[in-house]
């Protein structure tokens, strides 16, 4: 009781509310202080030559460089691969868990997660002991079947890598896409089959589209952190060349932090603009 | 509902602040009894860290020692961007990025004067960081191999490169990516193949004649799993580390030192200016022979102290530095990029 009558002898002034732009400052503080800061001081450390003069040999290197060039289309061809390939082994397990699974839906979520409590270090070792050449399969193939007379390489090759990372980030496609079709209503897909679309026409023409901002944020999402990935590529690259590996490089090896800041650089970009053709894409088919 | 009030927001604030300040002062008051910033690698590194120099200088100083764990090009990285205030005060670091912070004129220079157990270190190995610094510990890369399944192992470079050519074993050898790998593999190849600092060509001809039968390693523990798991029969490796895994139980381990000499992969031990003083007490109890024998007994590396007497467990697996091939680390460090560049396009691993 005490403190109403105190707040109404404050003028009004005193006691109004924080304005909105002020009560976002935390928020903005933070985001310049962590975000935008680090990443213009990144960019002007790529344009600087060591005695503080200003160049564009990097980058000149970087987008003109054969080498360089390759190492750019792997960065992006194995994340657009692995979002592909996320995608069809995605949607299925998505549809399955909100359509068919009934009470099992808790199961298939849990032994969806479960794998993501564990260390990323972790499953890639597990894939190292599965398919060593004395690992497990090689052995069940050479020695067990004697299907082969000889163990095959699998491991340290790009598919290994590939396989590993479709693994870690499948869940993450499932999980996008489950949320979006929970919320299609199942009566449009009956109405599609009662003005007589069969299954495919109606999962193709009603439940496709409906479900495509699963899709989109599940792409988004995977394309995102494969774009990104390290670990993984490290243990299994098996001569996969991409710019997070060689941006570690710059720092472990060369300590060309320069370099390393330009390669930075054009991943942001890319992932930028990868994210602009992604909703510009899911947009239009959405519309 | 609640209504933050400008009132609320400044006294949040000032709690905040108050707190900030009241929690930073036994930081304050700590510095002002004697503490230091030491570095370690993690793992059994920092153990012996701890127990060998921490303990010892802290004994003596009754100053503390913290240990932060990292590696070489982050604590040189920051000792870079505060130079005038370095967050750490005694720095270990390879030959090469030691080198590059001597250069940098980022490092005090070693004296008898400053480090009396300075008198028990080699000169060649206080010359070799332009005495702003020195190597305390020491390994040597060579052959690891699985003694189960490699039968009369490699005794010598050339001889690994032929039979790993031939097929008869896969290695394992570091990747690109491994800070040492142009010291360790690079070099040591090459100027055992009959090349050297200025022409890297025999190794990366011995590359293309393996590249068959070759995996690579991104981290010591890797190549561990490379060879337990099959996926290798033997590699390129330090010795410490093959020790340190024989003593946890994997008894199929074995090394040799190649009859050309494995490449010295020296630790030197460095203190950046306008560091805390007393780094240089605790940099004698770096280099001091009672410490480092038990550093060496943990470590399973080999230790610079003339004094040092090795334990008959270790005797036999201590190469001598003067039995090692000793790499021109300020030559190397000069062509260490154009390396990494050709590595990168002709092996690309």
């Amino acid at each position: 009781m005490m403190s109403e009558t105190v707040q109404t002898a404050i003028p009004a002034r005193r006691s109004q509310p924080l304005r909105p732009i002020l009560m976002a400052g935390p928020a903005v503080l933070f985001l310049v202080v962590f975000f935008v800061w680090p990443l213009l001081d990144n960019g002007m450390r790529s344009f600087s030559t060591g005695d503080g003069g200003f160049t564009f040999s990097r980058y000149v290197s970087l987008l003109t460089d054969s080498f360089y060039l390759r190492v750019t289309a792997e960065t992006v061809s194995l994340s657009a691969g692995v979002t592909v390939i996320s995608v069809l082994i995605g949607y299925p397990v998505a549809y399955f868990l909100v359509r068919k699974s009934g009470r099992w839906a808790g199961v298939i979520i849990f032994l969806l997660i479960a794998p993501l409590l564990t260390s990323i270090i972790m499953r890639t070792f597990g894939w190292q002991v599965l398919f060593a050449r004395r690992g497990l399969v090689n052995n069940l193939l050479v020695d067990h079947l004697g299907i082969l007379s000889a163990p095959l390489r699998l491991t340290n090759s790009p598919e290994i890598a590939v396989a590993a990372l479709v693994h870690v980030l499948v869940p993450f496609m499932v999980l996008s896409i489950s949320t979006v079709l929970q919320g299609v209503d199942i009566r449009l897909e009956e109405s599609a089959k009662i003005l007589g679309a069969g299954r495919f026409r109606t999962f193709w023409e009603v439940t496709l589209p409906l479900s495509l901002d699963g899709i989109g944020t599940g792409a988004i999402l995977v394309f995102m952190i494969a774009n990104g990935s390290f670990v993984t590529l490290v243990l299994l690259g098996g001569g996969l060349q991409t710019l997070p590996l060689m941006i570690y490089q710059q720092f472990n090896t060369t300590r060309d932090f320069g370099m390393a800041s330009a390669m930075s650089t054009i991943l942001l970009v890319i992932a930028v603009f990868c994210l602009f053709l992604q909703l510009r894409l899911v947009r239009r088919r959405g519309a | 509902m609640t209504i933050i009030t400008r009132r609320h927001f400044i006294g949040g604030s000032a709690a905040v602040g108050a707190g900030l300040i009241t929690g930073g002062m036994p930081r304050f008051a700590n510095a002002q009894a004697g503490e230091i910033t030491v570095t370690a690698f993690g793992g059994v590194w920092e153990e012996a860290v701890r127990t060998c120099f921490a303990a010892p200088f802290e004994a003596k100083t009754k100053a503390k020692a913290n240990v932060s764990l990292g590696g070489p090009p982050q604590w040189l990285a920051q000792v870079e961007a505060e130079s005038a205030n370095p967050p750490v005060d005694v720095l270990i670091m390879t030959p090469d990025l030691a080198l590059t912070a001597a250069k940098a004129d980022l490092v005090d220079d070693f004296t008898v004067e400053k480090l009396p157990n300075l008198a028990k270190i080699p000169q060649e190995l206080t010359d070799s960081v332009m005495g702003k610094g020195t190597i305390f510990d020491y390994g040597v890369g060579g052959i690891t191999f699985h003694k189960e399944r490699v039968e009369n192992a490699p005794k010598s470079f050339a001889e690994f490169v032929d039979r790993v050519a031939d097929g008869e074993f896969v290695a394992s050898v570091p990747s690109i990516s491994y800070a040492v790998t142009p010291i360790m593999l690079i070099w040591a190849m090459a100027n055992a193949l009959g090349g050297g600092v200025n022409n890297v060509d025999p190794f990366f001809d011995a590359m293309a004649k393996m590249k068959d039968n070759l995996v690579f390693w991104a981290g010591p523990n890797d190549f561990f799993n490379h060879l337990s798991s099959g996926e290798a029969e033997l590699g390129i490796y330090f010795d410490g580390r093959t020790w340190n895994h024989y003593d946890s139980g994997a008894t199929w381990i074995d090394f040799l030192n190649p009859e050309e000499g494995g490449a010295l992969n020296g630790v030197a031990v460095q203190k950046p200016k306008n560091a805390d003083p007393l780094a240089w007490d605790y940099i004698n109890e770096v280099l001091d022979a009672e410490n480092q024998t038990k550093f060496a007994d943990i470590m399973n590396y080999g230790v610079t102290n003339t004094d040092v007497v090795y334990s008959e467990k270790l005797k036999p697996r201590i190469t001598p530095w003067q039995k090692t091939a000793f790499p021109p680390y300020e030559q190397i460090a000069e062509v260490r990029n154009e390396w990494v560049d050709r590595w990168n396009r002709e092996i690309g691993r």
